[in-house]
């Protein structure tokens, strides 16, 4: 590794902050698991670590009737996947968690970290977008929200600013009967990148949301192709039309090693579709 | 530490530099006190400043589950955690597993049932295995292959390494009975 740096680990918000806004060319530090990788490939560099995960509002992870969920940074994808009350409320969330690499990364890596990293492909992307998730941003100037669906800008790119640390993502409360489900394509069964990444949700008043993964520079949520799916019903023949309608929406990659974007607008179909039959409880696709 | 655009230094560790940091912690049951290098790894800690050589660096990048130890009762890939990171933590590694010269029930299982030909993987196997089996005694195979998922071998197979963790958590289950 080329990078030389030192090692700050603070106790407090406050304190990292300061410290961020000190020192430039510093990288934060929660999980580690994609910062240590290109540390040591000297994809980047440098020259200060701020390992995050002693900050006590960054291990936040509570959940508050009619507001639901706060998820600190420091919050690993393992610690998600075990909570039983987010698994009955936010399935899809759930299975995201479980999808993301092996278990052992798992163990170190957050849901934070996942969505910072803002691989086009990160499995708690389309979950969390599907449920309206909010990033909570800290400065020394303050702390401010923004939406998920406003934060990635591009491949490996966000709206945060060197000076950012995020503290945390927030998940509106849901009501009895909805329910979501995230499906992915990988080469493999066991650990593996996806291909293509869907989540759905309905909401009890029969709104569908839904996000996808890994096809187009950004994770992103479909609020166009909602609307359209608004104006009919939800039955199970409405999975034909889904499938060729939401293949208008994505932009693979030609250059990508994993598969080709033919294979990626026809999986996209076949998710989708597979995914409204399975939430409006009709077996099949 | 192996830098990948000095190929000859793959096998040296190469100090960074930084004034060095203290770090305290407990390795196997022993408690550790040194002066490293704030970039050096877990995993190179281990090896290089202990010389425990039982877990092993196949990726660096958190692909091949080989550097797999156990941190605060967690398993965990050792190449992407830096050590200082493992200030006050508890590690288990492959030369914690046996006692008094005894091998694990893990362990034996391994070599009975064929577990393991060239070994590379099986340190790594082994702490993967563990901690599924100190969290859950009683796993099926879709658990014991979903705990192993990260773990990569290259010549066993997969079938023997699932059968050996399987037979070990039959047979601690029984030791726990009759204990
Ligand atoms: S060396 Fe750590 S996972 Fe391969
Ligand atoms: S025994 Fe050789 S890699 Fe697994």
């Amino acid at each position: 590794m080329l990078s030389k740096f030192d090692y700050y680990k603070p106790v407090s918000l406050e304190k990292a902050t300061e410290y961020l806004n000190e020192n430039s060319e510093t990288k934060i530090l929660a999980g580690g698991t994609d910062l240590l990788i290109s540390l040591q490939k000297n994809k980047e560099r440098c020259k200060h670590i701020l390992d995050i995960k002693a900050i006590p509002e960054l291990n936040r992870f509570t959940y508050t009737e009619g507001r639901g969920y706060f998820i600190g940074a420091a919050i690993t994808v393992n610690q998600i996947s075990e909570e039983k009350l987010l698994r009955e409320k936010y399935p899809a969330i759930s299975q995201g968690a479980d999808a993301l690499g092996s278990y052992q990364v798992r163990n170190r890596a957050t849901m934070v970290g996942n969505i910072c990293n803002a691989s086009p492909g990160a499995d708690l992307a389309a979950p969390l977008l599907v449920y309206d998730a909010k990033v909570h941003i800290a400065s020394s100037e303050g702390i401010r929200a923004t939406d998920l669906c406003d934060f990635f800008t591009g491949v490996k790119k966000t709206i945060l600013k060197p000076k950012d640390l995020v503290i945390g993502i927030s998940i509106p409360d849901v009501e009895r009967g909805d329910r979501s489900v995230y499906l992915r394509k990988s080469r493999i069964k066991g650990a593996d990148l996806c291909n293509v990444a869907i989540a759905l949700r309905i909401n009890p008043e029969n709104k569908l949301s839904i996000a996808l993964g890994a096809v187009s520079t950004i994770p992103m949520r479909l609020f166009e192709l909602e609307r359209k799916i608004a104006e009919r019903e939800l039955t199970p023949e409405l999975g034909d039309w889904l499938a060729a309608e939401i293949k208008t929406y994505i932009n693979p990659r030609r250059d990508s090693i994993r598969s080709s974007p033919e294979y990626r607008y026809l999986i996209t179909g076949v998710l989708a579709k597979r995914g409204l039959l399975k939430l409006i409880d009709k077996e099949g696709a | 530490m192996c830098d990948h655009e000095v190929k000859t230094n793959c096998f040296e560790y190469i100090d960074s530099q930084m004034p060095p940091v203290p770090l305290e912690l407990n390795v196997n049951g022993e408690s550790i006190y040194e002066l490293i290098d704030p970039a050096m790894t877990l995993l190179d800690f281990l090896r290089v400043s202990l010389k425990l050589f039982g877990t092993k660096e196949g990726c660096r990048e958190g692909e091949c589950g080989a550097c797999t130890v156990i941190m605060n009762g967690r398993a965990v890939p050792s190449c992407l955690i830096l050590a200082i990171e493992a200030q006050g933590a508890d590690i288990i590694t492959v030369e914690g597993l046996s006692k008094n010269g005894e091998l694990s029930i893990l362990q034996q299982e391994f070599i009975k049932e064929d577990g393991l030909q060239c070994g590379f993987c099986t340190p790594g196997m082994l702490m993967s295995a563990k901690a599924l089996l100190d969290r859950n005694p009683n796993p099926t195979v879709d658990e014991v292959k979903e705990a192993i998922a990260g773990n990569l071998c290259r010549c066993t197979g997969y079938k023997s390494i699932i059968n050996a963790i399987l037979s070990a958590a039959k047979r601690e289950r029984e030791a726990l009975s009759n204990g």
